[in-house]
């Protein structure tokens, strides 16, 4: 590929070089602020994250961003467009998948592109080809005829996904790509995505998966009750909020009293999930389990810090919480 | 690049869009579909005009029964389709997202209830000129005029495609949507001068069964079906446009309310 055709690729910008920026944006229902004054810019190319639980905004987020419901105050700027001014010329800029699949289930699978494609405003043929190229992406071909209720649930997901590309956008939002699927679907989804963005297409999603974010994410932002608590690189995030080094305890219900007893008496904070004991020494320097060691039924092991523990650290609750 | 289309204003494509949607996914359901755009009229027709009419020796102003009754059964029938496309199938589309995926290309709500009023005027002309047809072939429709009941019929489509999204856009499950029958369709099809005339009702009745929309459509597609058209029918006509007039306002808000959060 020239440096050309990538430039033809890229998205119309914003005046200051990025391709969405939101300004203090705020949703206000009832008297919860279900947004509460975020900002955030994505630049060209990049994938963009919010991480966060269930709840912390990020659905509502994304739908104002593509122009899908109202803010209360804020400015957004996609590609140039003012969104709050006009809503209806960021939908003809932008791809969006949102969280349910939302596939129409009296008709097939390449009407759905078909049809969405057209609705978009492609002519027949053009929306008809680009159907067929869009199929052929995503491994979906042969269910061209198929009725979409006969998908899986990752079939489905990647037909959302694919449906989305019908009109060729050059940012999309997505939200929550792999929720609900199997490893190996979420995958698959993980590799086409990654295919958009070596394309150059740049993409805003959200998601409570830490492994997601880590993998997709060029930069996120972690989400909490509407705000926004940090942002930055996920290396960057892990650096500021993680500890170097988890060390885990896989301890035997025999043994899990005096591993308890043993912890507290020494003054070694810990988090406790199923059968998995999480130990964080102080200064990020391994803690002292010496009197562990010969302890029946107990396996040590270490990770490297994640951004489940920097979620952990910044919020004080576990993301699976939800 | 200028991509700022206006706001403001009609998109063609949202409504063409949409139309074709639903006229894609009707021949995919034809067979089905069939039963009921043509199948049931044509049996409660040849039921009334043939059964009921045997037992009755004429009605004033129609040479006999099953040519007064032919025109208010099609129009009941036509009522019915767009009734049923925008409550019930509206319901559906609400509860699986399809319009919430429609909504993320350049659509508006005021253009969704366009397009799908707009099938349900296709719906409302298939089954009225099906059974039209039918009629005919067996003496019932025996004017020229009566080639006129396609204007009733579209507005028979436009009154009650946006009627049924005030049921569709607030019903909470489907079971709200038997509502749409009982609290409109039956008594409307009983009492708009489809199988007898409102003149002969009690008359505190009388001003309620001219209230019911359908009771225009009926009147002004008995006047094309027996060439007796006057004045009355113009007015039936500019009620059933005002009635309109308020409805499909009050449908775009709603469903404005319902689908943009």
């Amino acid at each position: 590929m020239t440096n050309e055709s990538q430039l033809n690729r890229a998205a119309t910008l914003n005046p200051d070089g990025s391709v969405i920026k939101a300004d203090e944006i705020r949703k206000i229902y009832g008297d919860i602020a279900a947004v509460d004054g975020i900002s955030f810019t994505v630049e060209p190319g990049e994938t963009y994250g919010l991480l966060g639980p269930n709840g912390a905004g990020k659905t509502t987020t994304m739908r104002m961003l593509s122009g899908l419901s109202p803010t209360n105050s804020g400015a957004i700027t996609v590609s140039g467009i003012d969104v709050v001014k006009d809503n209806r010329a960021v939908r003809e800029v932008m791809g969006v998948v949102t969280q349910h699949d939302g596939l129409d289930n009296g008709l097939t699978v390449f009407q759905n592109l078909f049809l969405h494609g057209f609705l978009a405003g492609l002519s027949r043929k053009d929306s008809k080809n680009r159907a067929h190229e869009v199929l052929e992406f995503f491994g979906l071909r042969d269910r061209s005829k198929s009725n979409v209720y006969e998908l899986s649930g990752g079939m489905k997901r990647r037909l959302a996904i694919a449906r989305s590309m019908m009109t060729s956008p050059k940012v999309i939002v997505m939200d929550e790509p792999s929720t609900g699927l199997d490893p190996q679907s979420r995958n698959r989804v993980w590799e086409e995505l990654a295919v958009l963005k070596d394309a150059g297409v740049t993409v805003l999603l959200s998601t409570h998966y830490m492994e997601e974010a880590t993998i997709l994410c060029d930069r996120l932002s972690i989400m909490d009750h509407g705000k926004i608590l940090d942002e930055g690189t996920p290396d960057q995030m892990i650096e500021r909020h993680a500890p170097k080094e988890v060390t885990q305890l896989r301890v035997s219900p025999v043994s899990i009293r005096t591993v308890r007893a043993y912890l507290t008496e020494h003054n070694i904070t810990f988090r406790e999930v199923g059968a998995l004991i999480s130990v964080t020494g102080a200064n990020g320097d391994r803690p002292d389990l010496s009197g562990l060691k010969d302890l029946e039924g107990v396996r040590t092991s270490y990770r490297a810090g994640n951004l489940e523990d920097v979620f952990l650290a910044i919020t004080g609750r576990e993301l699976r919480d939800g | 690049m200028n991509l700022a289309i206006p706001t403001p204003g009609i998109r063609r494509r949202s409504v063409t869009g949409l139309w074709l949607r639903h006229a894609v996914s009707f021949v995919r359901y034809w067979k089905f579909v069939i039963t009921w755009v043509l199948i049931e009229p044509v049996i409660i027709l040849v039921a009334v005009g043939f059964g009921v009419g045997k037992l009755i020796d004429g009605v004033e102003g129609a040479p006999s029964y099953a040519e007064f009754v032919a025109p208010g059964l099609i129009m009941g029938n036509a009522m019915f389709h767009a009734l049923f496309e925008t409550s019930w199938n509206a319901y559906n589309r609400i509860d699986n997202d399809v319009y919430e995926t429609a909504l993320t290309t350049p659509i508006t709500i005021t253009e969704i209830t366009m397009g799908d009023i707009l099938w349900a005027v296709t719906r409302s002309i298939m089954t009225v000129v099906g059974t039209a047809i039918v009629a005919a072939l067996f003496g019932w429709l025996n004017h020229w005029e009566a080639i006129g009941i396609i204007i009733p019929a579209i507005m028979v489509g436009i009154t009650f495609g946006a009627l049924g999204f005030l049921f569709s856009a607030v019903a909470p499950h489907t079971t709200f949507l038997t509502l749409v029958f009982t609290l409109v369709a039956s008594p409307m099809f009983f009492f708009s001068g489809s199988f007898f005339p409102i003149s002969i009702l009690p008359d505190w009745v009388e001003p309620i069964a001219w209230f019911m929309p359908l009771t225009s459509a009926v009147h002004i597609a008995r006047g094309f079906a027996l060439g007796s058209l006057d004045i009355t029918h113009l007015w039936a006509a500019l009620y059933m446009i005002a009635l309109t007039a308020i409805i499909w306002p009050a449908a775009i808000f709603l469903l404005r309310r319902r689908l943009i959060k």
